[in-house]
């Protein structure tokens, strides 16, 4: 057998019941999947029985990396954890939950490719990798105890330079709210930290010393690396920078390109400016993305410390702050990380005394932070948040809470917006404390069931539940029709960002369509943000473009955050990315020569295996009525304007469905469905898959 | 303190450019930490003392032109320096014999853990993440000096501290030599392996953190990571150590 580079060749298959570990061949049986999520839908597919719920021990989480991760392949740390979740609803349903950080290239250079768990011990435990010496070990000690002092206890044992996936009580107590996280704040949400507990499984600490290797020469793989750095933007690949500087043609002040003169890491010591940062000064692209002074505003740079993120991304958008009254005021140690959503515990509170900039704003977001991270809550981006305010000013709370548990909450700081509210609530979360810290817990969609929500908590635009029980993520807001199909396709929020990084990447939209020409066939592809056109083909080209990287980059692995690149922020490129580097990466790194167009097609198998499992899973195969859903709100809000009008986002229901329409005849699906068909089945090589599924009625 | 120009130039006359230019490493970080003057000063010690680093045998008395140079405050603990050191060098990302060493002290810095989080440096701590560079050791060099097969010595063009793998045995007395435990035998090749100033790893900071500078003695300033053996590896190395170290009987 050809050996390849990028994969170590052996993947990690761990039975919790029987305390079985055995070591399978990657090539030989998963080459095809590639890894990461293509690896567990597999992984489901094959071997979980149609029908299993998250915490049955017949489920398996399958901790997932790709060729890519732990080589220099810029953006390349991210791990994908795949397994039937508990947070859809109704039904619970295949998803992923995804992380950055250090761990997944730390498991690749203890010569691991994949991790499969299966079963359930019968006491708590947890599983040491230390390169090629794997144990399951007793977790007695450390069950209980938040994440980051069961990281601590692992370190203790694996060494200070090891990497430690674990849960907190939140995962322990079966919140389906719950994370998986590594690296202090790096987490994967959809409710892996629940599935890792109902296998009494705490962490997964690892450590590894050996070597990924580079199949390529390594001169030519030097050359391609520098290359890709050389044309990449900031964070979700934004190609200007958000303030006029000299040497940009264009800026726009949503970018996240942030970095300009005059701003600093301020609590860096010596605070450091992150200045100008020219697309063609390499050694200061992790200047650009200063991501904390555009989610909490001017004061959170002085309280800044740097930028951080994952293994090999050259892009930090990780804010590292220091908030030295968190400590003072609560106990809970400053300095706190995090990218986007992980801040958003301020969304809790309706407002604060001093602003939505000020210091309780600030103070809320790193409190907060701190506090999920270590118990481990899942915020579903941000829904959770949501979710109370609405419960709380519309009388839920009150009415379903008993007088004795309503009482027991401060509500007064509550309303007054004291981040020190965030202490008990969260400790209440993550022990599925009463009703209202089990219904948190438990997640929207059967909060808002057994609480009998009213039709508002679905159609309120300012909500922003889409369906399933999750929140939309960049949809009609940023793409219209190509958003709001991205936002159907999948069983959470679709953690899909290859579309957003196009249309809101700040180029001006001529150049938008520029390259929407060249990767879709016309620039009609794009419209302007909130200024939308008709549906038309190219818009259903370029929503199945997006949903194929994701997965292809979620598979090999890349950062779907920055990959694909479909701009960049040099002019003499004409602003034009490069559609290719996925399948040169894969290629140079493994010695598999594959095309792009041979990529796309393993992503497009990929991509149908999820949906075949949802089908199997959910037993039908109405997806275009039950599952390929939008909420009322994008075609009722506001009240007084017709869709399409100029500033807004409202689509049109006939529109949607020509839309669902057009994408099924790319996808080769049935149009009455929403399914596969037979002939895409076996298209892709799933010619098994569509067998099965034919004989339970599902085809 | 030096214009990004003035320090090429400065680099240019220590003979590194040559270096740093053919690897594409002409776009360095702000200013170097010493002053022309000193270079200078320093230049004509090596002159005056006589001293060719080509031709410099079994103990290295000469001293390296350059040295990569870290500042903890710009690192944001990406790793790229350790890819590019062993994937552009090695074919192969292996962090754990990367010349320059970042992920050892990620987590906690370069004291490891302190008993409780929140104590230290690195991600669990204070965020600082220190990189652990070659400090291209004045003499004594302690992982040439304990070298049985005589296989470290001063690069003719750089003054850098090489491994001369065709002399190399693998048998590791240096990784215990340096006190910084910046030197490591790679378990593919058993070969020893160290910073041999080539670049890449300044090349491929995304935030200017590590510099190529012209060389200054940092073993005094910088704690020492493991108690050092003290070796002294051959005996002909211990024969050249004598006219100055030994008293005559």
């Amino acid at each position: 057998m050809a050996t390849y580079g990028g994969w170590t060749g052996k993947t990690l298959r761990v039975n919790l019941s029987t305390g079985k570990i055995t070591v399978e061949d990657t090539i030989e049986r998963y080459k095809d999947y590639l890894g990461g999520t293509g690896l567990g839908y597999k992984v489901l597919w094959d071997e979980v029985p149609a029908g299993t719920k998250a915490f049955d021990e017949a489920n398996k989480i399958i901790f997932g990396v790709g060729p890519l991760t732990g080589t220099g392949a810029p953006s390349g740390g991210r791990v994908s954890i795949t397994a039937i979740s508990p947070t859809p609803w109704p039904v619970e349903l295949v998803a992923t939950g995804h992380m950055g950080g250090h761990w997944g290239a730390e498991l690749k250079f203890a010569g691991w490719d994949n991790v499969i768990i299966e079963g359930k011990a019968d006491k708590p435990v947890w599983l040491s990798i230390v390169d090629d010496k794997v144990e399951i070990k007793d977790a007695s000690q450390i069950w209980g105890n938040g994440i980051y002092r069961a990281t601590q206890q692992i370190l203790e044992e694996i060494g200070p330079e090891g990497h430690v996936a674990a849960i907190g009580q939140a995962g322990e107590n079966l919140v389906r709210m719950s994370v998986v996280m590594n690296d202090m704040s790096h987490s994967a949400g959809a409710g892996m930290g629940a599935v890792m507990g109902s296998k009494n499984l705490k962490a997964i600490g690892v450590r590894g010393t050996g070597a990924v290797r580079i199949a390529a020469d390594k001169a030519e793989w030097r050359d391609y690396i520098k290359y890709i750095i050389s044309i990449m933007g900031a964070n979700n690949s934004h190609a200007v920078p958000s303030t006029p500087q000299p040497w940009a043609e264009y800026y726009n002040p949503g970018s996240r390109w942030l970095a300009r003169k005059g701003l600093f890491w301020g609590a860096a010591n010596p605070p450091i400016e992150t200045g100008e940062c020219s697309a063609y000064d390499v050694n200061r692209i992790g200047f650009r993305s200063f991501l904390g002074v555009m989610y909490l505003g001017p004061l959170a740079e002085r309280f800044t410390v740097r930028q951080g993120g994952c293994h090999s991304c050259p892009i930090r958008c990780m804010t590292h702050m220091n908030v030295p009254s968190v400590q003072e005021k609560w106990g809970v140690n400053g300095y706190a990380a995090n990218t986007c959503g992980g801040w958003g515990a301020r969304s809790f509170f309706k407002s604060f005394p001093d602003g939505s900039q000020g210091m309780s704003s600030i103070e809320a977001a790193v409190l907060g932070s701190k506090l999920a991270d270590d118990y481990g809550v899942w915020n579903n981006y941000g829904l959770m948040q949501s979710d109370l305010v609405y419960a709380y000013y519309r009388g839920y709370v009150k009415a379903k809470l008993g007088k004795k548990e309503y009482d027991s909450y401060d509500w007064k700081k509550y309303e007054a917006g004291d981040p020190g509210f965030l202490m008990d609530l969260y400790k209440r979360i993550a022990y599925k404390d009463g009703e209202l810290g089990t219904m948190l817990a438990e997640g929207s969609g059967r909060m808002a069931e057994k609480w009998g929500f009213g039709q508002d908590y679905f159609t309120d635009h300012d909500i922003v539940y889409w369906k399933m029980g999750h929140p939309k993520h960049h949809s009609a807001e940023d793409a219209g029709q190509v958003g709001v199909l991205i936002n159907m396709m999948y069983n959470r929020d679709p953690q899909c960002h290859s579309h957003t990084n196009l249309v809101r990447n700040g180029l001006p939209l001529k150049v938008q369509k520029q390259i929407a020409e060249k990767l879709f066939g016309s620039g009609d592809a794009v419209d302007a943000v909130n200024n939308y056109t008709p549906m038309n083909r190219y818009k259903a080209v370029f929503a199945k473009w997006s949903l194929l990287r994701k997965e292809l980059d979620d598979s090999l692995t890349l950062c779907n955050w920055m990959y694909p690149f479909s701009g960049s922020p040099l002019k003499e490129r004409g602003y034009v990315g490069d559609d290719d580097l996925e399948s040169k990466l894969y290629s140079l790194a493994t010695g598999d020569q594959k095309s792009k167009e041979e990529m796309d097609l393993l992503a497009e198998r990929i991509f149908n295996l999820h949906r075949a499992l949802t089908i199997r899973d959910w037993g039908t195969k109405e997806m275009r009525a039950l599952h390929d859903t939008a909420p009322e709100w994008i075609f009722e809000w506001p009240p007084d304007k017709a869709p399409f009008t100029p500033g807004h986002y409202k689509m049109d229901r006939g529109d949607i469905e020509l839309a669902k329409n057009m994408l099924y005849t790319e996808l080769g699906w049935d149009g009455a469905t929403g399914a596969p068909t037979r002939y895409t089945y076996e298209r892709l090589g799933l010619k098994d898959v569509a067998d099965k599924l034919e004989a339970s009625g599902l085809l | 303190m030096l214009s990004r120009e003035e320090e090429m130039e400065v680099l240019g006359k220590l003979g590194l450019t040559k270096v740093t230019s053919r690897r594409g490493f002409l776009k360095l970080g702000a200013a170097a930490g010493v002053s022309v003057a000193a270079v200078s000063a320093f230049g004509g010690i090596v002159k005056a003392a006589g001293f060719n680093a080509s031709t410099s045998g079994l103990v290295i008395m000469t001293n390296a032109k350059g040295m990569i140079l870290a500042d903890p405050t710009r690192c944001v603990g990406c790793r790229r320096c350790e890819l590019a050191c062993t994937e552009f060098n090695d074919g192969k990302s292996q962090p754990s014999i990367a010349r320059v060493q970042v992920g050892r002290n990620y987590n906690f810095g370069p004291k490891g853990m302190q008993g409780s989080f929140w104590s230290g440096e690195g991600e669990f701590g204070d965020f600082r993440i220190v990189q652990d560079t070659c400090k291209q050791c004045p003499h004594p060099v302690p992982c040439a000096t304990a070298c049985p097969q005589g296989a470290i010595v001063a690069d003719a063009e750089t003054g850098a501290r090489v491994v001369d793998s065709s002399k190399c045995i693998g048998c590791g007395l240096c990784t215990g030599a340096c006190p910084w435990e910046m030197i490591h035998v790679d378990p593919d090749t058993h070969k020893a392996t160290k910073c041999f100033l080539c670049g890449e790893c300044a090349s491929a900071c995304p935030t200017g953190a590590l510099r190529m500078v012209p060389w200054r003695d940092t073993t005094k300033n910088t704690p020492p990571r493991q108690a050092a053996m003290k070796v002294i590896g051959a005996g002909s190395v211990q024969q050249a150590c004598a006219p100055c170290h030994v008293k005559p009987q």
